[in-house]
């Protein structure tokens, strides 16, 4: 039967999807981008509200939720997949709101146009989940845009590691102005380097430093400009490990740290809360396993992310505009419902 | 006359409840003289006998939670669309209304210990001071979760604290007492600061026991996060630029501002801290950083 068939065939997606988040996440760098996480989990969501089986707002909210939960316990370090979840069930509230216009009905009236409005609440959801993937495909442009206003020519621009945000907007600005990128490599996966041979691919005069020489280098660079993994509610970031040292000797010689994020990666959560935080890979990268006698007398630890306070922040450059670290409560509570925020 | 029963019963209210929140007295006597009030005859004479009454509440507990929680209860049940001709039928819906108000906000302390509750880490040392029975309740539900915490409390003085070590102890919290001026002694030793507030401001800054301030520059220096524990009923509509800026009849004691006529002699029982040196805000709203709280705030008062 094609329904047995089509339910069937969701549910293989959704397995697979899970399986190569769980994959997805070791130390060698993320396997995929978060831009593409947060168009999959999308994608799938919008799957989800078209295919399974719901009769009010409410069920279809649960069924989202209930699939969110697997999925963010799959990998919790990949906090887009939860808020994409997250702005998903905002779109299902606004759409139901809509529908029933947007005065205070008793709860009798309720059920009724529950099951009235239907038909149209599905048609709304998906054509609004099919406006949200719109907006995810743009965002990398969205923010490439805003490059001209912040580089200026002859400017020494920081950056650490590799992000495929800070990317194209390094690469937006160099078809119009010159500047000089000093990338730092961020041991021990060394993104750096990929980043630094891109962009000089883009004719862009690049230098690779060691960590240990950001401060050093610190008192010639006139911007630096990161990417991050999370943006947190506070404003503060949860970004590659090495982004706190850069912050605090921008800090110190006080030049402005710029943070290119795209709105996907805002995420409910806080940074003292319990167990949000850390993830740790396998330590060969940092003391291989050959040293063997070493290894037995010491700990190796090899953290991914570093947490960045919003007071060493100076702007967020995302999709939607630029913006200060205090304001980001604001956008946080136009992208997601407060109710929603614990899955 | 009427005015000295309410003032009575809101004392009567305090008395035989010690937890709760005197806001929350107050708002209860106000419903009481809705009820009772038999003079008023326009909704508009209602307002101001109200009115009254939250002032003569002031002058019986000169906290600033009575005052914001006073004239947040007249917002709310006073600006719905009172259409009845009849001014009995407003009084009950006003009465109602009210009814809903103290029930939202008698839960307003478990949510906030619900949200506050997770930051507290195992084996975490926590600073507080004074005694505030929001920060009892976080103190609480962190144990009830089973987390293992110290506590120091700082001894407050000129109506020491010590009722606050004993309730902790009785919950079986390792709790130790320091004194005011040991502040900065112990600070290197703990991992976070939690207090209370009395009044939250429109800046996003708190009003609280005497001493905050000083606990809070302490924290900023060491680099230690501060948390502030307060229900949404404390937001009130000052902006004060620095401690001078804070009204006379929130500084000192009601008796004090009765009895004595130069009140520069006396010796102030609040301060106010900057919101710059507060980490985050957590209230029955949600969690807050400083800057959202202005919003908050103004969603509130609409």
């Amino acid at each position: 039967m094609p329904g047995a068939d089509k339910e069937a065939d969701l549910t293989e997606r959704i397995e697979a999807f899970l399986a190569d988040l769980k994959r997805g996440g070791c130390g060698t760098g993320p396997i995929r981008g978060s831009g593409e996480t947060a168009r999959e989990t999308t994608a799938l969501l919008r799957k989800v509200t078209a295919q399974a089986r719901w009769s009010s707002a409410g069920d279809l909210m649960e069924i989202i939720r209930k699939e969110g939960r697997r999925m963010t316990a799959a990998q919790p370090s990949e906090t887009t997949v939860g808020n994409m979840v997250l702005r998903v069930l905002k779109i299902i509230r606004e759409e139901y709101a809509r529908s029933r216009g947007s005065s205070e009905e008793t709860d009798q009236q309720e059920s009724l146009h529950k099951l009235q409005h239907f038909v149209h609440l599905k048609a709304n959801v998906i054509e609004a989940i099919n406006e949200l993937l719109t907006e995810l495909d743009g965002t990398t442009d969205n923010i490439a845009m805003q490059a001209l206003e912040h580089i200026h020519s002859n400017e020494v621009i920081m950056t650490v590691g590799r992000s495929r945000t800070v990317e194209a907007f390094l690469k937006d600005a160099a078809r119009k102005r010159k500047f000089h990128v000093i990338v730092a490599e961020c041991a021990p996966f060394c993104q750096g380097h990929e980043m630094a041979t891109n962009l000089s691919k883009a004719s862009i005069e690049t230098t690779v430093i060691a960590d240990a020489a950001i401060f050093a280098v610190m008192s010639r660079v006139n911007k630096v400009i990161i990417g991050t993994q999370t943006v947190l509610a506070n404003g503060g970031l949860r970004a590659v490990n090495g982004t706190h040292t850069v912050a605090l000797a921008a800090r110190h010689h006080s030049t402005p740290l710029i943070v290119c994020a795209p709105m996907f990666k805002l995420s409910p959560q806080f940074p003292n809360e319990e167990d949000t935080f850390h993830k740790f890979v396998s330590p060969h990268e940092v003391l291989p396993f050959t040293e063997g006698e070493i290894l037995s007398k010491v700990n190796v630890h090899c953290p991914v992310f570093d947490y960045v306070p919003p007071e060493l922040i100076t702007l967020f450059i995302s999709n939607i505009g630029g913006n200060a670290p205090s304001y980001i409560y604001r956008l946080m509570s136009e992208l997601y419902h407060p109710e929603d925020h614990d899955l | 006359q009427l005015e000295q029963e309410l003032v009575e019963y809101f004392r009567t209210q305090v008395r035989q409840d010690p937890e709760v929140p005197s806001a929350v007295a107050a708002i209860r006597t106000l419903l009481e003289f809705l009820k009772r009030d038999q003079t008023g005859e326009t909704i508009l004479g209602l307002r101001e006998n109200l009115t009254q009454t939250i002032r003569r509440l002031e002058e019986a507990d000169s906290s600033v939670a009575v005052s914001s929680g006073g004239e947040l209860f007249l917002r709310f049940i006073s600006l719905t669309s009172l259409e009845h001709p009849d001014l009995s039928q407003c009084k009950k819906v006003m009465v109602e209304r009210g009814e809903l108000f103290l029930k939202k906000i008698s839960l307003s302390r478990s949510k906030v210990a619900k949200l506050c509750h997770t930051f507290i880490k195992d084996g975490a040392k926590i600073l507080t001071h004074s005694s505030s029975r929001v920060v009892l309740k976080v103190l609480e539900s962190a144990a009830a979760d089973k987390k293992r915490f110290t506590v120091y409390v700082t001894e407050s003085q000129p109506d020491s604290a010590g009722q606050m070590a004993d309730k902790l102890q009785n919950l079986n919290i390792p709790v130790t007492v320091v004194l005011d001026a040991a502040v900065g002694y112990i600070m290197e030793k703990v991992d976070l600061v939690i207090v209370g507030a009395e009044g939250v401001v429109e800046s996003g800054g708190i009003i609280n026991k005497i001493g905050t301030y000083q606990l809070a520059v302490c924290s900023k220096a060491h680099n230690k996060p501060f948390y502030v524990v307060a229900e949404s009923f404390k937001f009130v509509r000052l902006y004060p630029l620095n401690q001078q800026d804070v009204p006379e009849r929130f500084k000192y004691k009601a008796d004090t501002l009765k009895a004595v006529e130069d009140l520069a002699e006396e010796h102030p029982m609040i301060d106010y801290t900057p919101p710059s040196l507060i980490t985050l805000l957590f209230t029955d709203l949600g969690v807050l950083t400083p800057s959202a709280v202005s919003d908050e705030l103004i969603k509130l008062y609409l």
